[in-house]
């Protein structure tokens, strides 16, 4: 009886030594904003054009790639940033010819296998031309460790915590306060109505890539920061979608809180049951979680509660 | 054909001071009325009014926070769906709500399903259900057996098909929608999406017949053959219809009692002429002009 | 012209309601039968024979592109029951498979355990214990296969009724990376090996294989060592030739066997006692029991899809609110689509594991890479359709094929080995947009199509 209370609350008696546990926490929730922001950027296409965008994950790959094969190349950081957001601004407009515009009204599943497709595409595409062994990006975080009462705090995850926030800011005004993020707003609301008022879908589109091409390449070089540039961080971003349905595909608050939880629930998970399971349970927790979450609160963390019509 | 001519049954439906909420919006306040066997009952009043809402109600969809609802006699309040479809209630919708990958045969079968019960249960449920011990076992063997005779489509399960396509093919002969039978609901106008609509409910044999805008957007020519089949339905076989139009000429016409709805209350009760001499539903219709403006005169 | 209803009419219900609509597509499909069943075997034996073909193209044939094929029309069709008809995406195939696998694996194993004891020395002993006897028959090993996932497919299907639409997909996701990681960490599934990898032991059908002092059957009244006789289907055994035995070898029956590899001659005077062998299905009799599960799982694919299962599913699919007020229970039928697709997954998996691969990695093999690969099937091939899902099956496995065919052309153009496999996923990647951008509604709109055109041929109307 002892060992299975002892299991069942294992992830809260790692606190028992309380700097570990607080360590434990602090990478959770570093984790759960890498989530955040892979999420971020799906929500922003979601909202758009309810594309539901498998590949965002791929595309935080992508521009880290980009951004680690310019520094490789000897170009200075701050052109480099600029270079890669030029080339996330193209991709948007060039997604936007070659196939959004062919894929209007089709249904959602349809756009969601083009996204698949679309990923399956673009990390080829980046390896072909980077080459695909792992990369370190270096973009100037300072790297080392810094110990207030004694907890290590990784310079990199203050950095991720910081830029994750001032993002979040720069988004909420560029949605709330410009006009474009009016356009945008009432794209999400209701795509016929907009276009009746004089919205450019198309034009709406390529924004809403670009903006998330942007999102991507601060989540990509976070990542890359930490762990390197390579193939499996279109993998880790997968991670982004239990963080979606915890959070709901339209909210943005969602995202990040559902983010938050994510990450967190998982380590905590990892390191309290882990080593009773055979380890590596993070694969999949994270999903369980925000399946059982789903099937006591269909709506999501800030959905309203769903009134069916007929 | 007066009102009074006409013999009507038991009561069938008794819907008791139901009130509707979503959230603090009242959908529908303290609602009372009954229907009665062999009836054609329509529910009118302006737009959102709350009749698609009562209709939802009734069929188990929504879920009232007062009130009961008494249908054959027993009481009840909470239902899903399904099981109102179970205890005899079909409906149609006032946005078509076909299956539209499905043909138009594959749709009006769809409302023999209830029926369909599989041979293998049928006989358990004739023969097994009320031996003891025996029916938790035999059940499961039973509903297995119905799925494996489904999935070879054989013998008594092929038989069962033959029967409720039968049953179907009066549907559609009724309705007279024989050639489109193969074409896939999707393609077919407007009018004949509702005609199959219909049809589909009429498949269940239903007690309780709700329509919901019949006739909304259909030109003079469907409007005049859907009448002439809610009439057909109901002096040949007896249907009881709840039916919610907005076409006054039509209500008025076919049915034999009238409910009007405004802000989700009942404003009047009663025949089409009583109501139609109704003065609260003349100004619910006609907006009534405010105190203030008369003032002013 | 030819390809017409005229003169085709039905009196009866019963007829009226048969699979097929036309003569001709019954025609058809009886001739696409015989020429897989007996055309394409009985013609690559004479191919081979005719020295027109080598023997490794033919096994590459069957062993790299039949069989996978086969495999995959299976798990697409299983697929397209749970997306396709009753609209439920899922996408946890891959894992739902690798439960078939192991299942069978298991089944085939008798449901080994471990235990684990000190031995004299103070060291641990693991020993194996099966709890069950092993079941060599295939065909028992595939329903088994897809009777257990059958019932995982139902766990996991619960929070359908809750959850639509892409929120359920991703749910899905939760089945595909939980089972997988069980695929490898939980190591009784995989009987302990440190590889976690599993590999079937031979199956056998109305088999017979006999080893010892046997006269039975040889007029000259020699003594044989090792008798195989009737259907080998799948693994392998590897036997050994038992002492006093001057020689071995008598396939009985159906020539199923190989043992070209075990004896270096077929000399019947050669003793070969002590030397060892092993004994294992040809390509050929691997391709007839797959095709044969598969046409039996269509067939019952169609009778349920065309009858009330099937409109319950569709009926769920096309508008959940509407089917529910016609007195369909959702939550049943929509877990009756997750038991009967899993089912069919399951038997996919099986048939991966039993007659494609014979041994596999469960992560490796059942990653959501495969869950994806499938998906693309049934949504290039049609949703809604059985003749999609094997249409669409046959696109996505044979274009890397192809691919890969055409690969010495761009080799030597790029030396590079890794950019040929990056422009491999690239051109895979571009031409599955490209498809969803020209029919969205997959190959068996196509096939529709070019059959309503030759319906009117040569007349335009």
């Amino acid at each position: 009886m002892g060992e299975i209370l002892e299991f069942i609350f294992a992830p809260i008696l790692i606190f028992e030594s309380w700097r570990f546990g607080m360590e434990v926490v602090i990478s959770g929730l570093l984790a759960g904003v890498m989530y955040s922001l892979v999420a971020l950027g799906f929500v922003l296409i979601y909202k758009a054009s309810g594309m539901f965008n498998f590949a965002q994950g791929v595309l935080v790959l992508f521009a880290a790639l980009n951004l680690a094969g310019f520094i490789g190349l000897g170009v200075p950081i701050p052109l480099a940033i600029i270079l890669t957001i030029g080339i996330m601004i193209l991709f948007a407009i060039v997604v936007e010819y070659l196939i959004l515009r062919h894929l209007v009204n089709q249904e959602q599943i349809i756009l969601f296998m083009a996204t698949i497709g679309l990923a399956f595409f673009l990390s080829a595409f980046g390896e072909t031309i980077w080459g695909s062994e792992v990369k370190k990006l270096d973009v100037g975080i300072p790297q080392g460790r810094f110990e207030p009462f004694g907890i290590q705090i990784q310079y990199l995850e203050l950095t991720a915590g910081a830029v994750a926030a001032a993002l979040v800011i720069c988004l909420a005004i560029f949605f709330n306060k410009t006009k474009i993020g009016r356009a945008l707003r009432a794209v999400a609301d209701d795509h016929q109505a907009a276009l009746s008022v004089g919205i450019n879908l198309r034009t709406i589109w390529i924004i809403v890539w670009a903006v998330s091409g942007i999102v991507a390449l601060v989540a990509g070089t976070m990542w890359g920061a930490k762990s390197g540039v390579q193939f499996s961080l279109s993998e880790i971003a997968l991670k982004a979608l239990p963080v979606l349905i915890l959070g709901g595909f339209e909210s943005i608050p969602g995202a990040i809180i559902g983010g938050l939880i994510i990450g967190l629930g998982e380590k905590l998970a990892e390191v309290g049951w882990g080593p009773y399971v055979g380890g590596a349970i993070e694969d999949w927790f994270a999903y369980i979680l925000a399946m059982v979450f789903l099937v006591f609160r269909p709506q999501g963390l800030f959905g309203e509660k769903i009134i069916e019509r007929v | 054909m007066s009102a009074t001519e006409r013999q009507f049954g038991d009561v069938l439906l008794k819907v008791d001071n139901i009130t509707l909420r979503f959230g603090g919006v009242k959908a529908i306040t303290d609602v009372s009325f009954e229907i009665r066997e062999k009836q054609i009952f329509a529910i009118i009043g302006p737009n959102g009014a709350g009749k698609t809402s009562m209709l939802n109600v009734i069929n188990g969809f929504y879920h009232p926070q007062e009130g009961t609802i008494t249908y054959k006699g027993n009481p009840r309040q909470q239902m899903k769906p399904h099981e109102a479809a179970e205890t005899g209630i079909a409906r149609t919708f006032q946005n078509v709500a076909l299956f539209r990958g499905m043909s138009t045969l594959d749709n009006v079968m769809t409302g023999r399903l209830l029926k369909m019960s599989g041979p293998a249960l049928r006989y358990y449920h004739q023969k097994l259900a009320n031996l003891p011990v025996i029916n938790y076992l035999t059940y499961p063997a039973m509903w297995f057996g119905d799925l494996i005779l489904d999935s070879l489509y054989w013998g008594p399960y092929q038989r069962e098909e033959v029967k409720h396509r039968k049953a179907a093919e009066e549907v559609i002969d009724f309705l007279e929608i024989q050639s489109i039978r193969r074409t896939p609901v999707g393609r077919l106008p407007y009018g004949l999406q509702k005609r199959v609509e219909l049809g589909r409910a009429l498949a269940m044999e239903p007690d309780l017949l709700l329509l919901d805008e019949p006739m909304a957007g259909m030109n003079l020519e469907e409007k005049e053959d859907m009448c002439r089949f809610i009439i057909d339905l109901n002096h040949e076989f007896g249907t009881t219809m709840a039916l919610i139009e907005h076409d006054m000429g039509v209500v008025m016409d076919i049915s034999d009692q009238v409910v009007v709805l405004n802000y989700g209350r009942k404003i009047a009760d009663g025949t089409p002429n009583e109501v139609q001499a109704d003065q609260d539903v003349i100004d619910a219709y006609l907006g009534v002009a405010h105190e203030a403006d008369l003032e002013e005169k | 012209m030819f390809y017409r209803e005229a003169g085709q009419f039905y009196t009866t219900y019963a007829k009226d309601q048969g699979i097929f609509q036309l003569k001709q597509d019954k025609y058809g499909l009886w001739g696409l039968l015989f020429f897989a069943f007996l055309v394409v075997p009985i013609g690559l034996y004479l191919l081979v024979q005719g020295g027109v073909m080598a023997g490794t193209t033919k096994d590459y044939l069957y062993n790299s592109i039949l069989l996978l094929l086969l495999v995959n029309c299976m798990a697409a069709m299983g697929l397209n029951i749970l997306t396709g008809y009753c609209g439920q995406i899922s996408l946890g195939t891959a894992a739902f498979m690798g439960v078939g696998a192991f299942t069978a694996y298991k089944f085939s194993t008798g449901m080994n355990y471990r235990v684990q004891k000190e031995d004299n020395a103070g060291e641990l002993v693991s020993t194996l214990v099966p709890i069950l006897p092993q079941i060599d028959n295939p065909i028992a090993l595939i329903l088994l296969a897809g009777a257990v996932t059958a019932i995982v497919g139902v766990l996991f299907g619960l929070p359908s009724l809750r959850i639509k639409g892409f929120y359920l997909a991703v749910a899905t996701l939760a089945a595909q990376f939980f089972l997988v990681w069980c695929f490898s960490r939980v190591e009784w599934l995989y009987d302990y090996t440190s590889s976690s990898t599993i590999q079937i032991p031979l199956l056998k059908v109305l088999s017979f294989i006999e080893t010892g002092t046997i006269t039975f059957g040889m007029p000259d009244g020699s003594t044989k060592a090792v008798s195989v006789s009737g259907f080998l289907v799948a693994g392998s055994e590897t036997l050994k030739v038992p002492d006093g035995a001057k020689t071995i070898v008598s396939a009985s029956g159906f020539i199923l066997t190989d043992f070209s590899k075990a004896l270096s001659s077929p000399d019947a005077s050669r003793a070969v006692t002590g030397e060892t062998f092993r004994i294992y299905p040809v390509p050929e009799t691997k391709y007839i029991f797959s095709l044969a599960i598969v046409v039996v799982f269509a067939f019952i694919m169609k009778n349920l899809v065309r009858g009330r299962i099937g409109r319950a599913w569709m009926a769920i699919r096309d508008m959940d609110i509407a089917a529910q007020l016609i007195g369909i229970r959702p939550l049943a039928t929509k877990l009756l689509a997750f038991a009967v697709s899993s089912f069919f997954c399951g038997v996919a998996g099986a048939m991966l594991l039993i007659f494609y691969l014979g041994a596999l990695e469960g992560a490796e093999a059942f990653n959501i890479n495969e869950s994806f690969s499938i998906l693309f099937m049934v949504i290039i091939g049609g949703l809604g359709s059985i003749t999609g899902s094997f249409l669409g099956a046959a696109f996505i496995t044979l274009t890397p094929i192809i691919l890969i065919n055409v690969q010495p052309a761009i080799s030597d153009v790029f030396q590079d080995k890794a950019l040929v496999e990056h422009i491999q996923f690239m051109v895979f990647g571009a031409l599955i947009i490209l498809f969803l951008i020209m029919e969205p509604l997959g190959l068996s709109r196509l096939w529709q199509i070019a059959k309503e055109k030759l319906r009117q041929w040569p007349f335009p109307y």
